[in-house]
């Protein structure tokens, strides 16, 4: 059994492939304080903190997960994705360059939950529907876009995608 | 935003179920389960639950186990997933109510994170998931420090919010009986918008030969301080010829015995109106159903 007392702990996590370490003050600090506030990873957003709006979406182990209702010590050797993670070599990632194509950007606050969130589904179905891209975002609140864009978005990804593995 | 930071709690990782029921004991009721933590971990911030401890129950191994025998039934496990279950083919095969319950959840996250018995465990009347379970009469089991018990769903609720888990015990798996061949169901709720929890649901599973009702189970949620079985309706219905006048007379029982309360989302009039309408198109997708089944 594992145990982690009420006082602080020093904190390793693999964030985009990195080993990382971090000073929390118990085992209470969620991932996305550990992300934000003590690893300066400032690409994942919280706004409603409750789990309804999606914005702070990461991946662990390729999963979506909710990263102000996730413990940092519960995802401790689990591979962490952050929207940071995407760029490779001062390249941006397919979703994130047809995501600005599309503009389906705006103020930003929801593209990397929305981005993530499009990564996911492409991996596990590489030609979605336009119902299959509507019901996997359907917990990232988007205030700006009205949605349209960034479903246009995630298929031009998904083109653009399988293209390149073809 | 909440700006509120969580309260400081000690956090364990069992390796068993039994170690987990000795710390829900030596906590005596000021620890809590934690699965996929999608409501706890929000509930802890609000301060609208308090724990001193986090018993995270996802390392205990065999939790996550699916396993369908046929003719007997469909088990799952306490840390199996939403999502795992939304995209089960058995699942959508022989229990189409259930899936449907749980593919409508329009946030995804929460699916990929959250587990179906948290769901149940959580008590809410307006869950979709436990009106669904309840119509295929699902049973839970339930561990604790002095061994296991098995209880039915729809004996486990006691009171809003209320479940019959002592202090030590938590929920291990659900098991959910083979339906019978002539099995139909169905599955409905209204809601204010596709993101927000139901204003009311209903779930039910039917049987029938030659035309006649061999067996009903109805199930309601968000129209009392539990989801609840309607027992009324389904003793109008069994033996009966199966018609429109039929499910309307039980959707009236269903609406006398639903209490329903007025809040933002609904007024108590509307639940109990759409408690008989939907309980009567229920009954008649579900009769359908079992008209053509070929389970
Ligand atoms: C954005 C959002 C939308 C949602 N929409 C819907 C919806 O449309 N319909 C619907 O029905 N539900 C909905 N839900 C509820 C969701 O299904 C539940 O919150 C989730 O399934 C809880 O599971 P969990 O594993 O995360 O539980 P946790 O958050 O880990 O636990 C929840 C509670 O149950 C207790 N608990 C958990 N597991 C056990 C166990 N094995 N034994 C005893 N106690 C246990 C915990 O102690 C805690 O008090 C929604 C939730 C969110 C966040």
């Amino acid at each position: 059994m594992t145990k982690f007392e009420k006082s602080s702990l020093l904190l390793m996590l693999k964030v985009n492939g990195e080993e990382m370490q971090a000073l929390l003050e118990g085992p209470h600090v969620t991932l996305a304080d550990v992300l934000r506030n003590k690893l300066g990873l400032t690409g994942t957003k919280e706004a409603c903190r409750c789990g309804e709006c999606g914005s702070c979406t990461v991946l662990v182990d390729g999963t979506p997960m909710l990263s102000c209702s996730v413990l940092a010590v519960a995802v401790r050797g689990k591979e962490i994705t952050t929207i940071e993670g995407l760029a490779k070599g001062g390249e941006l990632h397919p979703i994130q360059q047809a995501f600005i194509d599309s503009g389906a950007i705006q103020c930003g606050f929801c593209s990397p939950g929305m981005i993530l969130m499009a990564k996911a589904l492409l991996e596990e179905n590489p030609d979605p529907t336009e119902l299959e891209i509507k019901e996997h975002i359907g917990g990232n609140l988007c205030r700006c876009t009205g949605y349209i864009k960034i479903i246009e978005a995630i298929q031009l990804a998904a083109k653009r995608m399988g293209k390149g593995a073809a | 935003m909440s700006t509120i930071q969580l309260k400081k709690f000690e956090y364990y990782e069992p390796d068993t179920v039994s170690e987990a029921a000795e710390l829900l004991k030596e906590y005596g009721g000021s620890a809590q389960i934690q699965a996929g933590g999608i409501d706890l971990i929000p509930r802890l911030r609000s301060g609208s639950i308090k724990a001193d401890a986090l018993v995270n129950i996802s390392n205990i191994p065999g939790l996550e186990e699916i396993r369908y025998t046929e003719g007997e039934g469909y088990r799952f496990g306490a840390m199996t997933r939403l999502r795992t279950l939304d995209f089960c083919p058995v699942l959508k095969a022989k229990y189409p109510a259930v899936q449907a319950a749980i593919h409508q959840i329009t946030s995804v996250q929460s699916k990929y994170m959250g587990t179906a018995v948290g769901n149940l465990c959580l008590a809410t009347p307006a869950s979709d998931v436990a009106p669904a379970l309840m119509a295929y009469d699902a049973e839970l089991t339930i561990a604790g420090t002095g061994g296991e018990r098995k209880q039915k769903l729809c004996d486990f609720y006691l009171d809003y919010r209320k479940t019959s888990l002592a202090q030590d015990e938590f929920v291990t798996g659900v098991f959910i009986p083979e339906p019978a061949a002539n099995a139909g169901d169905a599955f409905f709720n209204r809601v204010r918008t596709h993101a927000d929890i139901a204003k009311i649901t209903v779930a039910a599973v039917v049987t029938e030969k030659d035309g006649v009702c061999t067996d009903a189970k109805i199930a309601v949620g968000a129209a009392a301080p539990t989801v609840i079985r309607i027992a009324k309706a389904e003793d109008l219905l069994k033996g009966q010829k199966i018609g429109d006048d039929l499910f309307m007379a039980a959707a009236e029982e269903a609406e006398r015995a639903v209490a329903p309360i007025s809040d933002f989302r609904s007024t108590a009039e509307y639940r109990r109106e759409m408690t008989r309408m939907l309980t009567y198109r229920a009954l008649q997708e579900a009769f359908e159903r079992a008209e053509r089944s070929e389970r």
